[in-house]
Order: C-alpha cells, then sequence, then structure tokens
C-alpha cells in the first residue's frame, strides 16, 4: 500500500498514526532506560554503534525528509574567503584526489587568521577554540542518510569537468555553506544521463 | 542478543544520540584539534607485524580518517585521526607474500575491543576480585618503581620475577637487558603452544636449535606427524601458500600429502590420506617407515648421518620398528606403512613434519627425533623439497643484554614461589595468561596468590592479569613500535620493524617505553644499561649493523637505512640460504623411548583426550574477538562455544547424542562441554578444543565453553621441560541435555559435480 | 571467480577477510543459533564415509553471481537486479525484507537483517567507509567487493586506461593464503579466470538448475594426476 500514490487525508492518517507509535516508542524507551539505570549512570556516552534510528521520532523525521539547516558555530563566510582569490581546493583538500573533501581544521585556518582579520568577533570565536585545543564542530551540510545506503566519490566529477556550483551552489554569495540544491536521486540521474554515464544501481549504491 | 536487550540498548543510544535528521553527534562532545591534516576518504596503507603467533608475517595495515571517541587531557571527545580499518598480508614480505589467516586479519579487532583496559589502574578489592580503579600513568609507574627500588635497596632483586610470551628480536632483548640491569633472573617465557620439543630436537639432529622451514612447494611426497601446518602449527600463512605450489602450482606435477593423527585436523582434512595412528606412537611409525626403506635399501642407512645415528639399532636397520610389530604398537596396517615407506622415497624430494600432539606425548622429543631421522634418510634435510633451516636474526643491545641469565621455567618458578614466603616478592606479566594456559594441577594461581606485588602490562583483564596489583596496559600491537625476527616460513633471514600504523585511541602507553622510563626512574646502573629515551631508538640501535649486511635495503647513511627499513617493514638478506644440517649434538635415544606414558589407568579413564589449537580462537589467546567467535570452525562448523569431539561408535555405547551436555573427566579435574559427533576420530580418543572456558576475558568469552588445559595431567615431555599436553587419559559420561551451535553445511551434501573425481 | 579446490584448505580467511571488509555484522550467539549468522562467504565441509576411511571436503561458496539468477525475477521491488557488468546487484535501499530470495536461492548465500546489526563501541571504527552499514529489515549477500571493483574503475579511468587484469581482487582473493582464488573479467577470454574457466578440472555449482553461475569450481586433483605416480 505505501507504494501508491496519496492524497492530503491519507499523509495526515500517517502522520497520526507514526506521531502516536511515535510517542509510544518514547514511553517504551524511557520505561526501560529508567530500569537499566546503573548502566545508564555508568556510561553517560552511548556505548554501542547501530545504524538505528536512536528515537522513532528521528525516524519520522527521516521519512518525511524533514532535515533543517544546520546551524554552524562559526559565520564563517564563503564569500570574502573567494572572493580574496582563494580556490575551493585551496581548503577542501583532497576532493579532486578520492571520494571526499577535506573540513580544514583549526590549524589550517589559523596558519592565516593569526595575523589577519583578528578584531573581528568571529575570527575571536575561532581564536578561542584554537586557544581551548578544540577543532570548530562545523555541522554538516550535505550528504546522503545512512538508509540511502549511497556511495559518492568527489574526484571522478571532478575530473569530468562538473563544476562545484552544480551541486553545492554558487558558494561566491554564500557566507555559511547552505543546502542550496536538493541531491535527490532525479538531481543524481539526470546529469548522470545528460553526460551518458552508467546509471546502473550499484554504480553509486554499495 | 534477545529483543529485550536490543531494545535496551536501542533505547541507550537514544538516550544520548543526536537527534538531528543527520545523525550527527557533533553537537555533544567537543573536538579536538586533529594531530594531523588527513585527507578523508584515502587510504594509506603502512606496514605492520602481525604479532598473534609465532609465525611473525607482515601486514599492511589500512588507515583511513576517521572520528574517534577519545579523552585527552581527562577530556572525553571527537578526534580525527587515521584509524585501522582492515589487515592485510604484506607482499613484499618474504614470510606471508601479502596473504594473512583468520587469525591474523582479526587482530585489528583487538586494537578496537570495547573491553580493552583504557588507563592505568590499580586494584582496589581484594585480589582477584576484578575491582579496579583508575590512576594516572604517573602515579602506576611510580608505584611499580618504587616496588623495584624498595627490591634493589634490600638487595633482593633476584626476587624479582617476569612472565612473558615467547618473544624474539629487540623486545627480547630489551627485557632481558631490563632483567640483566636490575640483576633480577631472566624473563620466563611461557606459552600453551611452544615450539621448544621440535627446536630441541632439530639441535639434537641437525644443530639448529629452531623450528623447520618446511619447503613444501618443491616438495612431492609430504609426511606430516601431527604436525597442523595449514591450521595452526608454526608459520601457517607460509605453508598455506607452499601447499598451494605443492598442489597445483607446478603444471603436471601434484604433490601428496599424507597426515597421520588419531583426529582429522585442518591438515588432515586436506590430505590425501589421513591415517589414524595411536596416541604418541608417531615416532615408532615414522621409524618404520625407516626400516622399510633401509630394508627394501631404498636409501643406505649412512644417509641419515648423525640424525640416524642417534636413535639406537639404527645402523642394524631398526630391528624393533619392522612393520608388523608397528601395527602392534601404532594400529596402522603393516601393508599401509610398506606402501608409504615405497612411495615416499621413490617420489623424492620428500619432507616429514612433526609437531602438535605428536610432540606433546611423553614420548614427543623421541618422536620428533624419529622423524628427523627419516628426513634425513630421504635426503631432504638442508635441501630444496624439504626443511631447510634459516639463519636467524639476533639482535644485540650492548652487553647487558648478553649477561641476562637463563630465565627457567614456568614449573620451577611456581616452585620458587612456594618455596618459602616471599621467595619472589614482585613480579611482572607482559601478556602471557599462565593461569588460563597451564593445567590446574601447576597451581599456578595458588602460586601467584602469594606474590605480595604483581605489574601487568597486558591489554586486557583476563584469569592472570586478574590478579595485579597495578595494570599499566600496553598499547595494541596496531599503535606500537613493533620488531619480530621469524625463523620460520621462509629461508631468508627476516629482521622485522614496523613504527605504529595509527596513533594510540585509549590512555595507554607501550611496554618497552615503560621499561625504559622506570629504568631512568631508578637510576644507577639499570639508567646506564638502557641509554635509549624511547623504544624506536633501541630499534634504531639494533637494526644499524644490518646495513651492510646484502639484504632488501640499501643505502649510503644510517638516517636513510633506518627510513627505508621502516618503510618496507623490516628488512631481509638477499639470498636464500640454509643452515648446514651437520652440527647435531644429540647422544642416542633408547629404542625403548617410544612408549608413550599416560596419566590416569586404561580401565578408570579408558580415552585418550586430545586438546588441540583451533582455527580462530588458536590458543585461547584470541577467544575475546567477535570475529573469531563468529567464525565457524572449519571442521566442527560450532561457533560461540566448545565440543568434546566423539567418534559416533564410542557416543552410541556410552549413550551420548550430539550435543548432549557431557562430562570430560581426568584425574584432576572435570570439565563440560556438548558432544560434537564426527567421523574423524578413533574410537579411543576424546577430543576438546583448547582456547574456550575463559573464566574471564572480556565479554565476549568469559564464561563460554570449556577449557581442556585446566585437567591435563602436569607431566612433561621426556628429556625436555615441555609439558606434555596429549598425555592425559579421562572418563566420559552424559550428563544431560546441552547446547551446540553449528553452522553446519547449507547445500547439506555435496554436490555431485565438485566431488572428487 | 575461480575457485581451486584442489588448492583450497579450508582456512576461512576469506571468511574473516569479508567481515572486515563488507561491514558484516556479528550477530551473537542467540541470533547464531537461530541460523542468522552473516557469512557472504562460508567454507561448507563434507564428511564422506567411516572411521578410519574417512574423506574430508571443503569448498567455498560466495553468490555465485548467476547468470541466470532464481532471486532476481522473484524481488517484488527490484532490490535484487542484475547489474550491466553482469553482478547479481543488492539495491539496500529498495529492499523492503520480503525474502522471496532468499527462498529462491539455491545456493543459501542471502543474509537478512532480522534485527539491526550493534557494534560495542568502539568496535565501530573498523567499518570501512566505502561500505554501507546495512540495518534492520534488508537483505544482504556477497557483491563480489563491488566497492573495490568502483574504486578499480575510477583508478584505471583517472589514469585514462582500462582496468588491468588481477589488478582488482575482491577482499577473499587477496586474503587466500593458498591461492585457491582468481577474480577477473569472464568477457576477456585471455583473462586468468577465463583461462582456468575453461580448465578441464572446471565445474560449476548446481549447473544442472540452470543457473550459469560465474564462480566456477576447480576439482580436486588426486595423486594420479601426478605424471610421475
Amino acid at each position: 500500500m505505501l507504494f501508491y500514490r496519496r492524497n492530503f487525508k491519507s499523509w495526515i492518517r500517517i502522520a497520526v498514526v507514526m506521531g502516536i507509535a511515535g510517542l509510544a516508542g518514547l514511553v517504551v524507551e524511557h520505561g526501560l532506560a529508567a530500569q537499566d539505570q546503573s548502566a545508564a549512570t555508568a556510561a553517560p556516552e552511548s556505548q554501542v554503534f547501530t545504524p538505528a534510528h536512536p528515537t522513532v521520532w528521528s525516524a519520522v523525521q527521516e521519512f518525511f525528509n524533514y532535515r533543517p539547516q544546520p546551524v554552524q558555530p562559526i559565520q564563517f563566510t564563503h564569500k570574502v574567503h573567494l572572493a580574496n582569490g582563494l580556490q575551493c581546493v585551496m581548503c577542501h583538500v583532497g576532493v579532486d584526489q578520492g571520494p571526499d573533501a577535506r573540513i580544514p581544521s583549526d590549524n589550517f585556518c589559523m596558519t592565516c587568521h593569526r595575523v589577519i582579520a583578528t578584531d573581528k568577533p568571529e575570527i575571536k570565536k575561532l581564536t578561542a577554540y584554537f586557544n581551548r585545543g578544540e577543532d570548530v564542530p562545523w555541522q554538516r551540510v550535505y550528504g546522503f542518510l545512512p538508509s540511502a545506503h549511497v556511495k559518492f566519490n568527489h574526484a571522478p566529477h571532478i575530473r569530468a569537468g562538473v563544476d562545484c556550483s552544480k551541486c553545492h551552489g554558487d558558494m561566491t554569495k554564500q557566507t555559511v555553506a547552505v543546502r542550496a540544491v536538493d541531491h535527490t536521486m532525479g538531481f543524481c540521474i539526470e546529469c548522470h544521463q545528460q553526460r551518458n554515464v552508467s546509471v546502473d544501481c550499484v554504480t553509486c549504491h554499495y | 542478543m534477545e529483543r529485550r536487550d536490543f531494545l535496551k540498548i536501542s533505547a541507550l543510544s537514544g538516550a544520548a544520540a543526536a537527534l538531528d535528521a543527520c545523525g550527527n553527534p557533533e553537537h555533544q562532545l567537543i573536538r579536538f584539534i586533529p594531530e594531523e591534516d588527513l585527507t578523508p576518504g584515502i587510504a594509506t596503507w603502512k606496514p605492520s607485524v602481525c604479532t598473534l603467533c609465532p609465525a611473525g608475517c607482515g601486514m599492511l595495515v589500512r588507515v583511513m580518517q576517521g572520528d574517534a571517541e577519545v579523552v585527552r587531557k581527562g577530556q572525553l571527545g571527537l578526534l580525527k585521526m587515521g584509524l585501522a580499518k582492515k589487515l592485510e598480508g604484506n607482499p613484499a614480505h618474504p614470510v606471508n607474500e601479502g596473504k594473512l589467516c583468520p587469525r591474523g586479519q582479526a587482530g585489528l579487532q583487538v586494537t578496537y575491543h570495547p573491553d580493552r583496559i583504557r588507563t592505568p589502574l590499580v586494584r582496589s578489592g581484594p585480589r582477584g576480585s576484578g575491582q579496579f580503579k583508575e590512576v594516572t600513568w604517573d602515579e602506576a609507574t611510580k608505584q611499580l618503581a618504587g616496588q623495584l627500588s624498595a627490591l634493589a635497596s634490600g638487595k633482593q632483586q633476584d626476587r624479582l620475577a617476569m612472565v612473558v610470551p615467547p618473544l624474539r628480536g629487540v623486545k627480547k632483548s630489551l627485557l632481558g637487558a631490563f632483567a640483566a640491569a636490575l640483576k633480577a633472573p631472566a624473563p620466563v617465557e611461557f606459552a600453551f603452544l611452544d615450539g621448544g620439543v621440535v627446536a630441541a630436537a632439530d639441535a639434537a639432529s641437525f644443530g639448529p636449535a629452531e623450528p623447520p622451514t618446511a619447503d613444501l612447494g618443491h616438495s612431492n611426497y609430504v609426511l606430516s606427524f601431527g604436525a597442523d601446518f595449514l591450521g595452526t602449527w608454526n608459520s601457517p600463512v607460509a605453508q598455506s601458500l607452499a601447499y598451494g605450489r605443492m598442489r597445483a602450482g607446478r603444471p603436471g606435477k601434484r604433490g601428496k600429502l599424507v597426515h597421520f593423527e588419531p583426529r582429522i585436523s585442518l591438515t588432515a582434512g586436506n590430505a590425501d590420506e589421513w591415517i589414524p595412528c595411536r596416541p604418541g606412537t608417531e615416532g615408532a611409525l615414522a621409524l618404520s617407515l625407516c626400516h622399510v626403506i633401509l630394508r627394501d635399501k631404498l636409501a643406505p642407512a649412512a644417509d641419515a648421518g648423525h640424525a640416524g645415528t642417534l636413535i639406537e639399532g639404527w645402523a642394524q636397520g631398526l630391528p624393533d620398528f619392522d612393520p608388523e610389530k608397528a601395527e602392534q604398537q601404532t594400529g596402522v596396517p603393516a601393508a599401509t606403512i610398506v606402501r608409504i615407506a615405497h612411495e615416499a622415497a621413490t617420489h623424492q624430494p620428500a619432507v616429514a613434519l612433526a609437531g602438535d600432539s605428536a610432540t606433546a606425548h611423553t614420548s614427543g622429543l623421541f618422536n620428533a627425533l624419529a622423524v628427523n631421522a627419516l628426513n634425513a634418510l630421504l635426503g631432504s634435510a638442508g635441501k630444496p623439497g624439504g626443511i631447510l633451516f634459516t639463519p636467524a636474526w639476533t639482535p644485540s643491545l650492548g652487553k647487558t643484554a648478553e649477561k641476562s641469565q637463563a630465565g627457567g621455567t614456568l614449573p620451577a618458578l611456581v616452585k620458587r614461589i612456594q618455596s618459602g614466603p616471599d621467595a619472589v616478592k614482585a613480579l611482572l606479566l607482559f601478556g602471557a595468561n599462565p593461569v588460563f594456559a597451564a593445567p590446574a594441577a601447576m597451581q599456578v594461581r595458588e602460586a601467584l596468590e602469594k606474590v605480595p606485588f604483581i605489574a601487568s602490562f597486558g591489554s586486557f583483564i583476563d584469569e592472570t592479569s586478574i590478579l595485579a596489583d597495578v595494570i599499566l596496559p600496553d598499547h595494541s600491537p596496531l599503535e606500537s613500535w613493533l620488531d619480530d625476527a621469524p625463523v620460520s616460513g621462509t629461508a631468508r633471514t627476516v629482521a622485522k620493524v614496523a613504527a605504529p600504523a595509527m596513533e594510540p585511541v585509549h590512555n595507554t602507553r607501550g611496554t618497552p617505553d615503560v621499561l625504559l622510563d622506570v629504568a631512568h626512574q631508578l637510576g644507577g646502573e639499570a639508567a646506564t644499561a638502557l641509554p635509549w629515551k624511547s623504544y624506536d631508538e633501541a630499534l634504531k640501535a639494533a637494526f644499524a649493523p644490518l646495513q651492510h649486511e646484502k639484504g632488501s635495503v640499501s643505502a649510503t647513511d644510517p638516517d636513510e637505512f633506518w627510513s627505508k627499513v621502516r618503510e618496507q617493514g623490516g628488512w631481509w638478506s638477499a639470498e636464500e640460504k640454509s643452515l648446514p644440517v651437520g652440527g647435531g649434538k644429540g647422544s642416542g635415544v633408547a629404542a625403548t623411548a617410544a612408549a608413550p606414558a599416560f596419566d590416569g589407568g586404561a580401565d578408570a579413564y579408558a580415552f585418550h583426550l586430545l586438546p588441540f589449537a583451533t582455527q580462530m580462537q588458536y590458543d585461547g589467546s584470541l577467544a575475546h574477538l567477535p570475529w573469531m567467535q563468529e567464525a565457524p570452525d572449519p571442521l566442527s562448523t560450532v561457533m560461540w562455544g566448545s565440543w568434546v569431539e566423539l567418534n559416533p561408535a564410542t557416543a552410541k555405547k556410552l549413550g551420548i547424542e550430539q550435543g548432549n551436555l557431557v562430562e570430560v573427566a581426568s584425574q584432576h579435574g572435570s570439565v563440560r562441554a556438548p558432544a560434537l559427533l564426527a567421523p574423524g576420530i578413533a574410537p579411543d580418543v576424546v577430543a576438546m578444543p583448547v582456547g574456550q572456558g575463559h573464566e574471564s576475558f572480556t565479554r565476549y568469552a568469559s564464561e563460554r565453553g570449556a577449557n581442556p588445559i585446566a585437567i591435563l595431567a602436569p607431566m612433561t615431555v621426556t628429556g625436555t621441560d615441555a609439558l606434555a599436553w596429549a598425555a592425559t587419559r579421562v572418563k566420559v559420561a552424559r550428563v544431560g541435555e546441552g547446547k551446540i551451535i553449528l553452522f553446519g553445511a547449507r547445500l547439506h551434501e555435496m554436490p555431485e559435480d565438485v566431488k572428487h573425481r | 571467480m575461480v575457485i581451486d579446490l584442489d588448492r583450497c584448505t579450508g582456512c576461512e580467511a576469506c571468511v574473516v577477510a569479508c567481515h572486515a571488509e563488507n561491514n558484516i555484522a556479528t550477530v551473537g550467539e542467540d541470533q547464531a543459533a537461530r541460523a542468522r549468522a552473516m557469512h557472504w562467504i562460508r567454507v561448507e565441509r563434507y564428511y564422506e564415509g567411516e572411521f578410519p576411511n574417512v574423506k574430508t571436503k571443503f569448498m567455498p561458496v560466495p553468490c555465485q553471481q548467476c547468470g541466470a539468477a532464481p532471486c532476481e525475477p522473484v524481488c517484488p521491488t527490484f532490490a535484487s537486479y542484475h547489474t550491466i557488468e553482469g553482478l547479481n546487484g543488492q539495491v539496500y535501499n529498495r529492499c523492503i525484507g520480503t525474502r522471496y530470495c532468499a527462498n529462491a536461492c539455491p545456493y543459501n548465500t542471502r543474509f537478512f537483517n532480522f534485527y539491526n546489526p550493534v557494534w560495542d563501541k568502539p568496535l565501530d571504527l573498523q567499518l570501512n567507509p566505502d561500505v554501507s552499514v546495512r540495518s534492520e529489515g534488508i537483505m544482504e549477500k556477497c557483491t563480489f567487493c563491488v566497492q573495490r571493483i568502483k574504486a578499480g574503475e575510477v583508478q584505471a579511468a583517472a589514469e585514462k586506461r582500462l582496468v588491468k587484469d588481477g589488478e582488482i581482487q575482491p577482499a577473499c582473493v587477496q586474503s587466500c593464503p593458498t591461492q585457491a582464488m582468481v577474480f577477473g573479467d569472464l568477457s576477456d577470454p585471455e583473462s586468468e579466470a577465463s583461462r582456468l574457466a575453461r580448465s578441464n578440472r572446471a565445474t560449476r555449482l548446481l549447473d544442472e538448475l540452470g543457473t550459469f553461475p560465474k564462480v566456477t569450481y576447480l576439482q580436486r586433483g588426486s595423486w594420479h594426476d601426478n605424471e610421475n605416480a
């Protein structure tokens, strides 16, 4: 039944059912957590890794593809850096070599910001992090959900001449990165078809 | 896991994990500044050394950036660091040529084990209770140094003892030098499976006191006496590689493998002929083969050289071992003995190997000497296609190391401890687990409980380290500087070294560095004898002389040499070479030594107990790895447990069905495990895997299965100090229903189209 | 893929290599007892005969990547499908867990996640970032290490060349201590795998079912094959 097109009413019905299920799940979880308090106090952090949704609520969020824009700890401005002549790959090293691009660490930022613009409030935040020995806890902007079971490799896309802005939007207009482009499967497939590259499932899903 | 537990776990994780849709936990834990900027998603391969068994294979570690929860300066946080993701063999390495056994590959889980000791501990409850409290490294090392300097000021250094697993290379030299600098007795080496008997026999027959390198790849005929050389014996990966070449590596030639043992091991399962013989009579069998070869003039007696003359009656053609007499003693039909002898003698190069249970009877040394004589007679000692003896690399760390005295054996240490109050005042444990791996009758636990101070350097709380007063946890092998000098598996001299493949995950310290630190704290002679600031300096010094030898690394200056050696994962000699085999030093052995003795009368204890190392858990030191628990044993297909292997006919007689709980009792105790009926075991033998039955060894291995070592008789192999672990007789009885988890064969019967032709 | 049963010793190095490479969950004692242990490649062991004339045989069984795979047509969501390169693909995000494919597979090489897998921390640090972690309700199976195949293809494309024979090795093939397994392109008649697949020892598992498996087994030899025997 899940595979038929729905009208608005049936979405509401599903939302209500899932909401109730979510509440019930939370109650059950809290009950069990309370029973197992000794374990909980001894280990405040999660002791296991699992692909399970941490809460029913998060499963509901994922089901409806609800992803709020991330709030970054520092209002990093891509706009200014690019306007000053920096290139994407200068900071996002490795994007043309492998699957992922590097998010620079404090050390990297501080190579310039020890001397440049040290009086700006956001740079002061950076310096404070650096002095505490902490890395800036940047929040992930893009990235696929684990349940999409999809693997993306930047390097072949760069080599094929796909412009960064194709998937990340025009960074010369953004301060902190925002989710400018919706990375749906349709978005990927469209480009793959235009460029006559494989649209076989296992090209990306494994 | 029960559904209930599962719910609990998901609830626990739910309580803490992030709620946003990305599931990113970034905003809860602080992030530390990474120590190095790695590019995510790109793997680098770093050389390392496998330390899980004495084979000493070379590894490559796949290192990728990842987020690890670590504690730095007392605070929990996330650190982007290089993490080992997979272990593979190092293709350049002469021992394992890019291959790795299942145990070696599971070494990854040692580093990431959830029950690894994460920080130094001091005992806070009664000894053995497992109650410890966390302390800083300064406190822990101060405690250790305090104990050692108290011994020194009281001139009681001889009351210090150290127990180590069998070591090689610079680590052995360093521990020896440490003991010598402290004027303490040398470390006592202990492992359940050690190659001591084979090495002693080789020294007597041929000269080199080391296990042989079997050049199976060039053999046409392989005779294996108990040695599970494809599974756990000696250097399994090197031997497996050579076995593959022996079978299918030479067009038109296919070597034959004949295996003698009362039970089908992994090697026996791959043999063209598995010939069960009575336990402990392998030597008589080998000499009977010699008898036929001599009688039928397939080779002259003089060919065997010193290895032959060791055996009483050799010059007379071994009259005590004619096939008919041998049939009575060994249970192998005389006609089979004659046939095998002829096949072996006419299909040279032929090679014979003895190991495992064949060398763990009271007649073990005799068996090994007899097999050596057979090898010599077949002309395969020191020849291609036979057994070779690799020139070993023995590093030197200066004069102090050479001065170190012999450490003695574990039974001797137990005796020493029990000889009087405070005979041993302090004991240092370096990862060995004698409480588990020595028979209960040896009373190791009782002895250790009498030692006033025990320090352990192990990474896990096991049966032995639970008795410790202070635990100074070592890095995992992947986090450590490693070195090794394997003597088997290749005819090249090998000296291996590897820098840490990754930064430590926990608050641990490399044991060699701790020892250097303690020596410097003690000052005086200890500090001058161990001048290096850290272990890698000592390694560099030990490797320096190799620069001028002909080998895999050529360099003009010491620094270049050292960096190239590290890059390659070690140094090995340019040419393959076997040590000469004419230097045997042994004197004659009486033919009567061929008869094995057993603990327990045949009337009351009707069965021979055959403990065996398993493919996954080895001697028990790997039972704590979940991959090793869930990978089915290749022969029994048992997962997550142990078993008692019985012949179906025996089981029927005793009224035992598959899976029934049975009790196996010797004169020294009893253990219980489920029955497994297998056709590949002699009716008068019961076999039990070694490895399970831990009382305390992490969440995965504790209270699981049974430990047959516990009920073994403390008998030794005649002529050596080695434990004769196959010399115990037992009785077997059904005690109730049991549970056995079998992976089984999923195709139920072997499909016709891939059967033997 | 070609598996030489004359070389295979049943040591299970391939089994552990597969677990390490493919993020296969450890299901634990209770689930293992219910035959839910997941081994994408397993070693079948057969005994023949009775004491003392017992023969033991080992046979590693990965997914046979059938040419006419029984698992594919039964899938209602097209999660199991035939890839362009000829693998039996399993698309996890399409899978809804009907388990029809596992019922249809005559080789028993498909495994179902009855629960969400769990790694006790920090064991999760061993997870391979190149392979997705499957969750509850998903069927999984051997992929011939498709992540390694893709990486090999990307690498070759970056260097503007074709993939070389033997360049790509699944984890099991890489680890095999006796070199019993060979992986290569069967559509290239010159590849080592193709050459071995034409050997007179070559057979395919349950070939009579018409599944056209892409794994070729080389039968065990006997001593009498030896020209000196």
